[in-house]
């Protein structure tokens, strides 16, 4: 019983101490070991997860014509918590924007249209490349938004070369309240076709840990960099939102494509820990609107109506998404 | 510790879609989460008040600007009506026990009131704003920490309060939790609600039903697991009074929950030092409205089973186990503790 009076004490004590902390701006104190930099850590893992790479069988997936990944080969993606000791390389540099006691007031989205300069990303047989696809759409959607009642800026809006960490800062910086990153797919087999939405997460898929070392390979941070963020935010509250809107949004383009088009197939939403939704502070979804490996979306892909119809689905899903947060009063919504 | 009739301690458990507060005095009170004030000279006639709370309020929102000023736990953000709404909540709260505001003799009001485990600091700073005029004093503890100090569980337990806005989820470790031991979710009440209305729609494309009545549907046959019987609902189809069936969209919405509470409680328990785990994982409690789910702790079981085995156990009183848990910190703290957290 005294053990139990001794216990509530000292709860109590830290409960008041907090109090008074926040009652005078004093910041939390640091209740944990503060990690130390490990950086030989770091290597070795990374010359681990090289070699795995290496011992990894052909994947399934092909990158076509697309230039090859010029950053460290991925290590699979784990779900455990990081072990003892191990560096926290990244792991403060997402700030969590904590949905569930903060609601979402929609005021400025950044439409983030991938790769573009020396960054083609994929590119299809007939010489397509993913950064004029992604572009075009991120332009046409941002004309569409025109009379929204929020602001829209994208993070390139031309073809030039921009670092993944450019693209999070230009997101963090602008206080943004949604980000929103356009990519094309290139899958094997090439029957493959239909959109697909990401939100971070981890992935056991060796299909979209491909597609994330292909899409994260202008990162400056190592997969395992990455994985470790992961384990840091996995549980973090800003998945709500992002889940939310990436089903909004896989609906709307799902659906919206689907007419006209039969054989497109619904692949889903889906979590992976692209570098881009890794860093940024708000609800974010990386989006591959379409599939360049399918010679059929490619033809769809040349034809100006159709990206402009992947626009519009685009609309309909960030206005969507945008009623239930902002309420029908907001202008043209 | 300092009793008097100069003093009265109160624990406030400041819900999303309900709020109870528990008093020294020994009154205790729940009230439904609205606020509404007339929207004209009309209106004010007829609800003779100038403002509205509880389910007052929402018996009367066809004549009322109504408002449930709490989003997840907390103020919503960038409203002054809604922080406006959040004050009359707790001042008619205060009043509920007989504090009379301007009363000569009022008592000096020390107010624990429980927020989100994971509540941003300015949010935190904005509730004591709120509380100026209202209380003498205030502190802001988390709502599972007051569940858990209200039962004395302060050692190896993790204590998961489900509302309707938030899910809060924290260990306990014998010491005042800090960030890593606790987790917010919004995976709670108000979004079985939402999955629960668009399944009903979806499948009875022509009934017509209100987000209160998914509501109240819900607090009286919400279910994870076998089903006890068939939930037959009545509603209006094209007008028309039908009984419906939405057994398996009540036990599809409900278990919504179940696969975000799960993986945040297997993280909470893989950080707790291993020697422990076993401990906490035989003592996990339930609390809040939305724990009042029938099977929950029994799925909750199950999972705890493939972990290697726990025990979970819904509180006595869910309703207001959060406000006694504040009262008994309340009690607890000495004149000095409240001295510090004034708001004069």
């Amino acid at each position: 019983m005294a053990r139990v009076e001794q216990t509530k004490l000292q709860v109590l004590r830290g409960a008041v101490q907090d109090n008074f902390d926040i009652l005078h701006g004093i910041k939390t104190r640091p209740t944990t070991e503060t990690p130390r930099p490990l950086r030989h850590w770091l290597w070795g893992l990374l010359l681990i997860a090289g070699m795995a790479y290496l011992a990894t069988p052909a994947s399934v997936v092909s990158i076509g014509k697309a230039s090859a990944p010029s950053a460290p080969a991925p290590a699979p993606v784990v779900t455990s918590g990081r072990a003892a000791g191990e560096p926290d390389v990244i792991a403060s540099r997402p700030q969590p924007l904590n949905r569930e006691v903060f609601p979402l007031s929609l005021k400025r989205i950044v439409i983030d249209p991938g790769h573009g300069g020396v960054q083609t990303g994929a590119v299809a047989e007939s010489g397509l490349t993913e950064k004029e696809i992604t572009l075009d759409v991120a332009l046409r959607l941002r004309r569409l938004l025109i009379d929204a009642p929020f602001e829209v800026l994208l993070t390139r809006d031309s073809d030039k070369t921009l670092a993944l960490e450019k693209r999070v800062e230009f997101a963090n910086s602008n206080s943004a309240d949604l980000f929103i990153s356009i990519h094309v797919n290139w899958m094997e087999p090439r029957t493959i076709r239909g959109p697909e939405t990401f939100f971070v997460g981890p992935t056991d898929d060796p299909l979209i840990m491909k597609l994330v070392s292909m899409e994260n390979r202008d990162s400056k941070h190592s997969f395992t960099d990455l994985r470790q963020a992961l384990d840091k935010i996995y549980i973090d509250a800003r998945r709500n939102e992002s889940r939310t809107l990436a089903k909004t949004i896989q609906g709307q383009l799902y659906g919206f494509l689907k007419q006209g088009n039969a054989a497109l197939e619904n692949r889903g939403v889906k979590t992976a820990p692209f570098a881009v939704l890794m860093g940024t502070q708000m609800p974010a979804i990386l989006v591959e609107v379409s599939c360049l490996s399918n010679s059929d979306e490619v033809k769809l892909l040349t034809n100006g109506e159709y990206r402009e119809k992947i626009a519009l689905a685009l609309l309909d899903g960030i206005r969507s998404y945008a009623n239930n947060i902002n309420g029908l009063q907001r202008k043209g919504t | 510790m300092e009793e008097s009739n100069d003093n009265l301690c109160v624990g406030i458990d400041l819900g999303t879609s309900r709020s109870s507060i528990s008093a020294s005095n020994g009154e205790r009170y729940v009230i439904d989460s609205y606020v509404g004030w007339p929207v004209d000279m009309v209106a004010r006639k007829l609800v003779k008040k100038q403002v509205l709370v509880g389910r007052e309020a929402l018996d009367n929102r066809p004549m009322l600007e109504l408002r449930r000023p709490l989003e997840r736990g907390i103020i919503k953000e960038g409203s002054q009506k809604d922080e406006e709404a959040v004050q009359e909540i707790l001042r008619h709260l205060i009043s509920l026990v007989g504090v009379k505001q301007k009363s000569k003799n009022r008592p000096k009001v020390r107010a624990v009131i429980g927020v989100p485990a994971e509540a941003f600091r300015v949010s935190k700073q904005r509730l004591r704003g709120v509380m100026e005029g209202i209380a003498d004093s205030v502190m802001l503890v988390s709502e599972p920490f007051a569940v858990a100090y209200g039962m004395e569980a302060l050692l190896h337990a993790l204590v998961i309060d489900i509302g309707a806005g938030t899910a809060d989820f924290c260990v306990m470790q014998g010491r005042y939790p800090t960030e890593e031991d606790q987790r917010t979710l919004s995976n709670a009440g108000d979004s079985i609600d939402e999955q629960l209305s668009k399944l009903v729609a979806e499948r009875y494309p022509e009934a017509q039903f209100t987000i209160h009545m998914i509501r109240a549907w819900k607090e009286k046959w919400s279910y994870v697991g076998q089903p006890q019987g068939r939930v037959m609902i009545t509603t209006p189809v094209k007008g028309k009074a039908t009984e419906l069936d939405i057994t398996d969209e009540m036990r599809a919405a409900c278990e919504s929950i179940l696969p975000p509470l799960t993986e945040t409680m297997l993280d909470l328990l893989s950080k707790v030092t291993p020697d422990y785990q076993e401990n906490v994982r035989n003592n996990v409690i339930l609390a809040g409205g939305t724990s009042l789910i029938a099977g929950l702790p029994e799925a909750v079981q199950k999972y705890l089973g493939e972990l290697g085995g726990g025990r979970a156990t819904v509180v006595k009183d869910p309703v207001f186990a959060g406000s006694d848990g504040g009262l008994a910190i309340a009690r607890d703290a000495s004149p000095s503790d409240w001295e510090k957290l004034s708001l004069v």
